[in-house]
């Protein structure tokens, strides 16, 4: 085994980034304030669907402290609508046109209608009840099949109907190989022994973060707009803001905080307020500050999932799948979403759809609807977490048809051979699910567990056993996410030393809880040789650093720790260059080790520098140098990926169902994943740990109804449940049967984006295994103990007939 | 409507002319300061972030008005550790990994230090139940639990020896 250098890769290092935030000196969003700031409140729309005939701020602007009042008709013409060029992007399907404040029509409960700007907070919210607005109402369409039939009311006046995009994946196939493709699916489904035919229901729900968003934004004339803003893309926002502000993009710059109060997708658009915000500020003069309450943020941001999966899946004589049909339908809402346009995930998850499995031939058609909604909005796992559940219980009612082990299934019918390319044209470069999968089989011992659940039904106890899968592709190549989103995948670091060998490394994204400067200051000890204290990270402000995709798909551990290493590697060759040439002999680099603070020649350990020492030499004593070579000590690299990181997660979970009243108890949840090379495995463990309980808690817990009106019944947190301390297990976590990653220098794998998709696999795979006897299976998320209760005592009652 | 109020936050009395409607959450972020204490739903109790001792006790500071702590005292997360030496839970936190964005953290800590101080015989169910009232969106609540119960333990250890 390797050894692990002091806090280098491998180390469970607590975090560097916990002190600050333990004493309560994080630097939050809220946290920011500037000198005679103004502040923001929205006035939101209380209809779905309706058209806006008048609106009068007469009255609100006449209160103490109110500095202005606007409404959409006042800012068409002096900022541009969305979409721009950065995020239209290269995505294939429509995007509706938006501004930040609604015009001429509202298509959500909750779409900002006007904007009042005061003095405090509360003389801005005052001042919201004085603004009287006429409605029209219009007919809510708020049902994704009934959006899609061509009869049904539009929700974009300008199109024809309501289908934002759709999609058959035929990757790159011609129409007419595709339509053979099809045929050959259908064929093969009509001829298979083993058929199941089902659908499947994903509910509306997503990970909305703790800390809500905002934006604060100040004007000057000569270096334009700075805005602090939640966000985990700075350099996007960056250039929305410049394209609808008509700046060059020299005069924007975005800050993301050091500290985020996390984001799993709900801080990576790109949303109508902080554009208002920064407009409001250069129209005012004023530094203006807009801090979202919750009830703005469930009701107008984070919502995502709501899918309809009609699957056919068919396996033949030998267990062996042939082939899979899908037709998915998603609610995209209202679309109006900078980056995504609500259909980005649904796409990419299409896309995604055979998971780990051998598939030859799949007939996977998406049609998304715009509706009345909230736009669909980015959520960890980015357009997985419906198709893992869809697919994932497919196989467990196919494995229960041919009456084998669900597990033997899954193992029989795994991609073994790497690189592997997907009917959908997505291609997986490398990995080994089937040794992740057999060290999860190994670790729960399914044999046991049937004669546990045996013994369990003969004293009327519902136990069961579920387990699935998921691959998720993270940190893909420039090309792939050039056409996914518009812009490059490809991450950039700069790193520098000082004159006592303290290493800074800035990039552009906008972390928000992953620990990012911890983990980069251990690759970075591990390649310097130095302690990990003796590295700062600065992050998420567009004017120090350069573009940069942002804090999203896993592209930490994937994309931006093997910069660094990058980065530590060319910086190493100087120093070296320095070393030997004060010496005056001729070296390669492989012949000096750097650790614990030295650099020492191998050939001969008198030859030892320290690390400060030498820094100090290159950065301020900078005369001597080897020919060619310049004073100062700082590095850029750029890592782009060939292929994407793939990273597998298999999950098992135990659960028990009490007929009493239908609640679920999760008794016992495993998993083993393969997170390539492990920087920290403290922070693996973590990412794990959390992703896992917020899939339990979209599984039974989370929901955004919607009344028959389309009014969003679940804006506060007492409505929209997340999941307590109380209402959930601990996860057992396992990452010892990984491989290292070929596709970067480190070997490293994302895992933070994916692990949460196996969840909803897992647990409807093992509740479906512990009423089988009831004849139930779990079909429609979220599961309540209501209706289960009520389905299993049904079917109680009808057995006692029997 | 004004009113005068003296409230002591970590042993300073701050003596401020404040809005009667304003909330002691607000007082504590923008009139003393101090921003540790957190905001995470619309002032309705649900998210525990705001969460500061009032008189000893853990209370919301969103749910409670300003001026109902004229004349009392209050801690709040920058009020746990001496000088530069930490409280054991918060070093708990850093060692257990408890937190990951940290914004529900500061109300964790307090809730806590509440419960360790309150309840001398805390298990994994107690403390899972004693903090049902602070939401925490990233970390999945086990490793705050298990820094809250290895301080609970070490506190009861020393005090058996
Ligand atoms: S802000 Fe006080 S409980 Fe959420
Ligand atoms: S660490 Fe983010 S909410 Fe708890």
């Amino acid at each position: 085994m390797k050894e692990l250098h002091a806090g280098g890769i491998g180390a469970r290092l607590p975090r560097k980034e916990d002190i600050p935030i333990l004493r309560g000196e994080g630097r939050y969003f809220a946290d920011i304030s500037i000198a005679g700031q103004l502040h923001v409140m929205f006035l939101r729309s209380p209809h779905a669907h309706a058209r806006i005939l008048s609106i009068d701020v007469s009255a609100a602007e006449e209160l103490p402290g109110v500095v202005a009042v606007i409404t959409g008709e006042m800012i068409r013409n002096e900022m541009l609508p969305l979409p721009q060029p950065s995020v239209g992007g290269g995505l294939p399907g429509r995007k509706p046109k938006f501004w930040p404040l609604a015009v001429e029509k509202v298509k959500f409960h909750g779409e900002p209608v006007a904007a009042v700007v005061a003095e405090t907070p509360y003389l801005a919210e005052d001042a919201l009840e004085a603004i009287f607005v006429e409605y029209e109402p219009l007919p809510y369409v708020g049902d994704m099949e009934a959006a899609l039939d061509p009869s049904s009311p539009r929700v974009h006046e300008d199109w024809n109907d309501n289908e934002i995009f759709k999609s058959n994946f035929r990757a790159t196939r011609s129409a007419d190989e595709h339509a053979a493709h099809i045929e050959e699916a259908k064929r093969r489904i009509a001829e298979a022994p083993f058929v199941v035919r089902q659908r499947f229901r994903t509910h509306r729900c997503g990970i909305t973060a703790l800390e809500p968003r905002g934006a604060l934004a100040v004007w000057d004339a000569t270096e334009g707009i700075t805005a602090w803003m939640t966000t985990q893309r700075p350099h996007l926002q960056r250039l929305s803001l410049a394209e609808v502000l008509k700046l060059p993009q020299a005069k924007v710059r975005v800050i993301a905080p050091r500290d985020q109060g996390g984001g799993f997708g709900m801080k990576g658009s790109v949303y109508r307020e902080p554009l208002l915000v920064a407009y409001l500020a250069r129209h005012l003069r004023r530094p203006v500050r807009w801090l979202e309450t919750r009830e703005e943020n469930l009701m107008a941001a984070g919502q995502g999932r709501d899918q309809i999966h009609d699957i056919e899946l068919a396996a033949d004589a030998n267990g062996r799948l042939v082939a899979l049909r899908d037709k998915i339908q998603t609610d995209a809402g209202d679309g109006c979403l900078g980056g995504t346009w609500g259909y980005a995930m649904p796409m990419v998850g299409g896309m995604r759809l055979p998971n780990a499995y051998i598939l030859p031939f799949c007939d996977i058609q998406l049609r998304v609807a715009v509706t009345n909604k909230a736009s669909l909005c980015p959520a960890r796992g980015f357009g997985i977490f419906a198709p893992r559940f869809a697919l994932e219980r497919a196989l467990d009612m196919l494995a229960r048809k041919i009456g084998v082990e669900p597990a033997e299934l899954l193992r029989k019918n795994f991609i073994t051979t790497f690189p592997a390319r997907l009917s959908t044209g997505l291609g997986y470069s490398s990995g080994d699910f089937v040794k992740t999968f057999d060290r999860l089989v190994e670790l729960v011992d399914i044999p046991e567990f049937r004669r546990r659940q045996k013994e369990a039904l003969s004293l009327g106890r519902y136990i069961g056993l579920g387990i699935s899968t998921g691959v998720e592709v993270s940190g893909v190549d420039n090309l792939s996410y050039l056409t996914a989103t518009g812009g490059p995948s490809y991450a950039t670091v700069d790193l520098r030393v000082d004159s006592e060998g303290h290493v800074t490394v800035a990039y552009g994204d906008g972390p928000t809880g992953q620990g990012s400067q911890t983990t980069i200051a251990q690759v970075v000890a591990e390649e310097l040789g130095i302690d990990p204290q003796n590295v700062t990270v600065l992050s998420g402000d567009t004017l120090t650093t350069t573009y940069s995709p942002g804090t999203v798909s896993g592209r930490g551990a994937s994309m931006v720790l093997p910069a660094v290493a990058l980065a530590c590697r060319d910086l190493k060759k100087k120093i070296v260059r320095v070393v030997a040439n004060d010496a005056s002999m001729v070296a390669g680099d492989e012949e000096f080790s750097f650790a614990d603070g030295y650099i020492t020649y191998c050939g001969n350990s008198n030859l030892r520098r320290s690390f400060a020492e030498l820094a100090h030499r290159i950065v301020i004593g900078a005369v001597d140098l080897p020919p060619g070579d310049t004073g100062g000590l700082e590095q850029r690299a750029v890592f782009e990926a060939t292929r994407g990181n793939v990273c597998f997660s298999a999950h098992a979970a135990f659960v028990e169902v009490s007929p009493e009243t239908g609640r679920v108890k999760i008794t016992r949840y495993v998993t083993s994943d393969d997170a390539g090379v492990v920087i920290n495995p403290l922070i693996v463990e973590g990412q794990i740990q959390g992703g896992v309980i917020q899939g339990i808690s979209n599984f039974f817990f989370e929901e955004y109804v919607y009344n028959d009106e389309g009014q969003q019944m679940t804006s506060t947190l007492e409505s929209y449940k997340i999941a307590k301390a109380s209402d959930v297990p601990r996860i057992e976590i396992y990452h010892d049967a990984g491989t290292p990653n070929p596709t970067n220098p480190l070997g490293t794998r994302g895992i933070g984006e994916g692990c949460i998709a196996p969840v909803p696999g897992a647990l409807g795979n093992a509740i479906s295994d512990a009423l089988r006897p009831l004849g139930i299976e779990i079909t429609d998320l979220p599961v309540r103990p209501g209706p289960l209760f009520h389905r299993m005592d049904v079917a109680l009652r009808d057995d006692q007939q029997a | 409507m004004n009113t005068s109020v003296s409230i002591t936050i970590n042993g300073i009395a701050y003596e401020r002319s404040i809005p009667i409607r304003m909330l002691l959450v607000d007082f504590i972020r923008y009139e003393a300061g101090l921003t540790g204490t957190h905001v995470g739903c619309t002032f309705e109790g649900a998210c525990g972030a705001c969460t500061v001792h009032l008189d000893g006790d853990a209370i919301k500071s969103c749910l409670v008005l300003a001026v109902q702590c004229d004349g009392r005292w209050i801690t709040t997360v920058e009020g746990l550790a001496e000088g530069s030496e930490l409280h054991p839970l918060q070093i708990a936190f850093n060692e257990h990994h408890a937190l990951q964005c940290g914004y529900c953290t500061s109300g964790l800590l307090m809730t806590g230090v509440d419960l360790i101080e309150k309840d001398s015989e805390l298990n994994e169910e107690k403390v899972r139940h004693g903090i049902t009232g602070n939401l925490c969106r990233c970390a999945g609540y086990s490793n705050i639990v298990d820094a809250i119960l290895s301080v609970a333990r070490a506190r009861t250890h020393e005090e058996e020896v």
